[in-house]
């Protein structure tokens, strides 16, 4: 699973609130369809958790599901209270699970 | 053709979703808010109220395209108006498609660090439907706002 | 026959003439720019980051500067002009491919950079040399297309080749590319959808591909989304590389000349 973090905008200060991109490459697969080639079902694969975390305290948690678009895009805010790392942990429902990591540096 | 048999699949959703049980129930064994992929809006609703009411409110804004050129690929926008202090919250953000086959496509779970109670995100739609938006505040209540989504099949390929 | 053809082509025409008139199908200002405020976030920007480790392991700017006879300095503003003339260095011995002095694409002069450090020369359809290209013209980002089709005869040669197969009728319904995209035309609705005026810059059709296609979640090239259209326009597929293919993107990134690069696009 290919993922990638975007803090938003890149200049930012303790205090401001930014946004938080979270994208993985993912086929998110609804489990109702089917294979072109073999005519059966392909089986449903999709994210179903991603956690967000700020110096390894919970930010945000979610639970998804199958409707999100393949490759999704997962958008938040965040209010920076210090320097630090952003960790966002995704699993999906076949076990697979990936960790990416963002550093949070605010300017002055 | 393709997409139309795509739109097809999302509309027969509970005959191909009865297929495929095993799969299903693995996923969902893991997580406490969930039953088989297949759910209705009132019991969706009901797992996360609890059978509290859910109030429609000016609090909550959803932004999604009253037309959409690709039902695989819906931009869907929510946020809530609240100071996101300790004792003030959005503790939940919930994201349904009324008309899909399993009508959740995220829950999300907020923290005062977030500062601001937004979400944003793209989702699938099968076909023409309202796109409901729930916010579990800090002090019990639910609030919600609602859209309708035109899904079209345009183009040429 | 080709009477036959021509009258289920403007049959399709009038058709669209009165999907033309649904306006209540059509997206409104607040839609498009949700749409537009999506490309932010393009799950392709994944891709093109692949797309620099590999180019950057392979062949680095340094060395692909030099193939095409530039500084580091003058690349972006280099990659902005393709397709364009290459010529051949001596001191390189290239295997691929084997005229040199002609009209390539980028991806075309990856494969020579590639060649020229002895590395794999990926295949044009290869998602490596996708991934590799969407990255080296996003270099070119913020630049503006400056294809120069008078710089040399070969230039000159394939717009004018180009326009040729741009406007030729060919396969099962006697289209061609102009026949959706004619200026005459464009802005009508096919299937709910407009059909985009190439040249113009809210479409900047050459400079924003690749682009991810929300249609298949995928990112694809430029040269592969006019594969794609005549594909469903029953059109024989020109194959990726051909000189005619090439001429075709000359003469469509001539259109739209000037219109800011943009890499990777989100097109539906």
């Amino acid at each position: 699973m290919k993922t990638l973090i975007k803090v938003k905008p890149k200049d930012y200060k303790v205090g401001d609130t930014v946004k938080i991109d979270f994208m993985a490459m993912h086929p998110m697969e609804s489990g109702m369809r089917k294979d072109k080639d073999t005519g059966k079902i392909v089986p449903a694969h999709y994210i179903n958790e991603v956690n967000f975390l700020f110096n390894d305290k919970v930010l945000t948690k979610m639970v998804t599901w199958e409707s999100l678009s393949v490759n999704p895009v997962l958008s938040i805010s965040m209010k920076v209270s210090a320097a630090g790392t952003l960790k966002v942990l995704a699993k999906d429902n076949k076990g697979e699970s990936v960790e990416t990591s963002a550093a949070i540096t605010p300017k002055g | 053709m393709e997409r139309r048999s795509f739109l097809k699949g999302f509309g027969a959703v509970s005959a191909c979703a009865a297929l495929v049980p095993s799969i299903v129930s693995a996923a969902d064994e893991a997580k406490k808010v969930s039953g088989p992929n297949e759910m209705s809006v009132e019991s969706a609703l009901a797992a996360i109220t609890g059978g509290k009411s859910v109030t429609p409110s000016s609090k909550v804004s959803l932004s999604a395209p009253e037309i959409a050129e690709n039902g695989a690929v819906v931009p869907v926008k929510v946020s809530v108006e609240s100071p996101m202090s300790a004792n003030d919250y959005v503790k939940a953000i919930h994201i349904f498609a009324t008309k899909n086959n399993n009508v959740r496509c995220a829950n999300v779970y907020l923290t005062p660090a977030n500062g601001e109670a937004t979400f944003a995100t793209r989702i699938k739609l099968g076909t023409t439907q309202d796109v409901l938006a729930v916010a579990e505040m800090s002090n019990g209540t639910f609030l919600s706002a609602k859209q309708n989504v035109k899904v079209t099949i345009g183009g040429c390929g | 026959m080709r009477k036959l053809s021509i009258c289920a082509a403007l049959f399709s025409l009038a058709l669209c003439g009165v999907l033309n008139a649904e306006e209540a199908m059509s997206m409104n200002a607040a839609d498009k720019a949700m749409y537009a405020e999506m490309s932010e976030n393009n799950p392709a920007a994944m891709d093109v980051a692949e797309g620099e480790e590999l180019f950057n392991s392979l062949i680095g700017q340094e060395a692909y500067a030099k193939v095409l006879g530039v500084s580091v300095k003058e690349l972006p503003e280099m990659i902005a002009g393709f397709p364009r003339m290459l010529t051949a260095t001596p001191k390189y011995d290239f295997t691929f491919p084997k005229t040199m002095r002609k009209v390539v694409t980028l991806s075309q002069s990856l494969q020579m950079a590639l060649a020229s450090r002895d590395k794999k020369v990926f295949k044009l359809k290869d998602k490596e040399m996708n991934k590799m290209t969407a990255y080296v013209k996003s270099l070119a980002n913020d630049l503006k297309t400056n294809i120069d089709v008078k710089a040399n005869k070969q230039m000159e040669e394939m717009v004018v080749l180009g326009q040729k197969i741009f406007e030729e009728r060919r396969g099962g319904r006697g289209l061609s590319c102009n026949s959706c995209h004619s200026a005459d035309i464009v802005g009508s609705r096919l299937r709910m959808q407009e059909l985009p005026d190439l040249g113009s810059k809210a479409t900047a059709s050459a400079s924003t591909w690749h682009a991810y296609r929300m249609t298949q979640s995928a990112m694809v090239s430029f040269d592969k989304r006019m594969q794609q259209c005549m594909k469903n326009a029953l059109l024989a597929e020109l194959p990726l590389g051909s000189k005619e293919m090439v001429a075709l993107e000359v003469y469509v990134t001539n259109l739209g000349k000037g219109n800011t690069i943009q890499i990777p696009g989100l097109k539906r």
